[in-house]
């Protein structure tokens, strides 16, 4: 069943800023946590709105890909220190 | 404008001395003509060769605005001693089916570099994109508009991203070719674009589409979903042509190897001896192929491709879980589909069916950074042809079962789990 996406952004936000108190870098599957009965594609497609709309940012390893709340833990140009 | 080589590099130096071009060369040159980031990146190599760890730090931006990947983020921890590298970011960029160019699109693109780069590139990464090497933070948006604007060129796949997939020359020049390479690389390219750009898996997932069982793009070796050109009826034969090779008057390898002189050719040395599936024979001097027995390896194509050709039925072969050794050991693909007709007209539909359902569960199932074919280690081969609604082939088959348990699932039950026990003990006495 499809969920309604701008209740999952709002429910992806949430579990987010909250984890992101003690864990600043999240990969996409812990934000699939934010809503079970999302599927994960809708996640994906959720969770990469917000970092359009600046809501959430991405995090490079080079290899991976997380995601991270503006503000919390290290800005992205020092975020690197943490690898 | 001429530069001035400031960092004492004699470690760095030594490697130029060798037989072969070195990229220490092509590098100081780039720096002397006026590219202080590739001096830079010399004497830091040389601090590298001299502490035996990297001076790189690596990570932070992805890409340009709406986009997860094309860009990896590069640093210098040492910035104070090498200042025009203190950034290093590397682009990505889509190359063109078949790394077909013009040199007008190759000239302006190093315009563009090093005007807005150091200069350097390395073309191409061993996904296929062209990599353009070294840029500061700020000019990444005017590097994604030129690319967009002025070449008609997009950024390619980085982190946990579909990565750039890639295609041999295939019918573009080669003759062997059974599938249409550029074609169905150019449409999974278009079709998954927001994979591409946007992390939408546990980890990395290639592409890779080669015409024919010689696989140019090691797809079998290198990528998570191989798509390889092979046909399903007989090897096309020209027996006067099989005469033309026995009798010398054609040169084995199309003229290949031909730098030594290694006697005359002999077909059963050469050919029938070397067949994986002892499936070729001379009979009254022709030579015959047993095709049922036939693996696609080319061998024999490829020794005398005047002689013999692929057949006419095409279609293509999909391999999945090839991997480099990052987290596991290295890994080759494995066979998924033997026999799959591609069809242009219907946008490649049953292949991309396939793709989805194998997404789905990686998607579902897959640990953080567990590429495609780690799963299937993971969780079997068995799982894998279930999630992919694939039929099994005797192939797939380990070993002979040695349990003599059936663990049906309960949808192979009919009924399922739940029955009657009233309407049972009816029928049989507690
Ligand atoms: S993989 Fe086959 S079709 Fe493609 S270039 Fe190589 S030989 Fe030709
Ligand atoms: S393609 Fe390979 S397996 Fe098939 S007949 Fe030729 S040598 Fe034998």
């Amino acid at each position: 069943m499809a969920v309604d996406k701008e209740e999952l952004k709002q429910k992806i936000l949430e579990f987010a800023t909250k984890k992101a108190a003690h864990k600043s870098k999240m990969y996409i599957k812990d934000l699939y946590k934010a809503d079970p009965n999302a599927s994960p594609r809708e996640v994906k497609k959720a969770a990469n709105e917000l970092v359009k709309e600046g809501k959430l940012e991405y995090f490079s390893s080079g290899s991976t890909v997380m995601y991270g709340v503006p503000g919390f833990g290290k800005g992205v140009e020092e975020a690197f220190e943490e690898e | 404008m001429a530069d001035v080589k400031k960092h004492d590099t004699p470690m760095v130096d030594d490697l130029k001395s060798g037989p072969w071009p070195s990229f220490a060369d092509d590098i100081e040159q780039k720096g002397l003509n006026g590219k202080q980031a590739c001096l830079d990146l010399l004497g830091q190599l040389e601090l590298s060769y001299k502490h035996k760890e990297t001076h790189w730090k690596h990570g932070g931006i992805v890409g340009v605005f709406g986009y997860g990947g094309g860009v990896i983020g590069r640093y210098s921890d040492s910035p104070e001693q090498f200042p025009a590298i203190a950034h290093f970011h590397t682009v990505r960029v889509n190359q063109p089916a078949s790394k077909f160019y013009t040199s007008a699109f190759l000239r302006k693109l190093c315009e563009i570099w090093d005007h807005r780069g150091s200069g350097m590139t390395n073309f191409h990464g061993s996904t296929g994109d062209m990599v353009l090497l070294g840029t500061t933070t700020d000019q990444l948006e005017p590097i994604f508009f030129d690319l967009t604007h002025q070449m008609g060129a997009d950024l390619g796949g980085s982190g946990s991203n579909l990565r750039t997939p890639s295609c041999c020359v295939g019918k573009a020049r080669c003759e062997w070719a059974c599938i249409d390479t550029q074609d169905i690389c150019y449409n999974l390219t278009m079709t998954y674009q927001d994979e591409l750009h946007r992390p939408a898996f546990p980890y990395k997932f290639k592409f890779k589409v080669s015409g024919c069982p010689n696989d140019c793009v090691a797809a079998i070796a290198r990528s998570d979903c191989a798509i390889i050109g092979t046909w399903r009826d007989d090897i096309r034969i020209d027996q006067e042509a099989v005469k033309a090779y026995v009798g010398g008057e054609l040169k084995p390898n199309a003229g290949a190897h031909s730098d030594r002189d290694w006697g005359p050719f002999d077909i059963q040395k050469e050919v029938i001896d070397l067949c994986p599936a002892n499936c070729m024979w001379m009979e009254d001097g022709e030579l015959k192929i047993d095709n049922r027995e036939c693996t696609r390896c080319m061998h024999c194509i490829n020794v005398m491709p005047e002689a013999l050709r692929p057949g006419t039925d095409t279609g293509a072969t999909i391999l999945v879980g090839a991997k480099a050794p990052i987290l596991e050991g290295a890994q080759l693909a494995t066979l998924a589909i033997p026999f799959i007709k591609l069809n242009k007209d219907d946008d490649y539909e049953n292949l991309k069916d396939f793709v989805d359902k194998c997404w789905d569960w990686w998607m579902e199932e897959g640990k953080n950074r567990e590429r495609f074919g780690e799963l299937i280690q993971r969780q079997s081969l068995q799982e894998f042809i279930r999630r992919a609604e694939l039929k099994p082939i005797p192939q797939m088959v380990k070993e002979p079962r040695s349990n003599p348990y059936v663990f049906w699932s309960e949808d192979e039950v009919p009924g399922g789990w739940k029955r009657d026990v009233k309407e049972f003990r009816a029928r049989h006495a507690a």
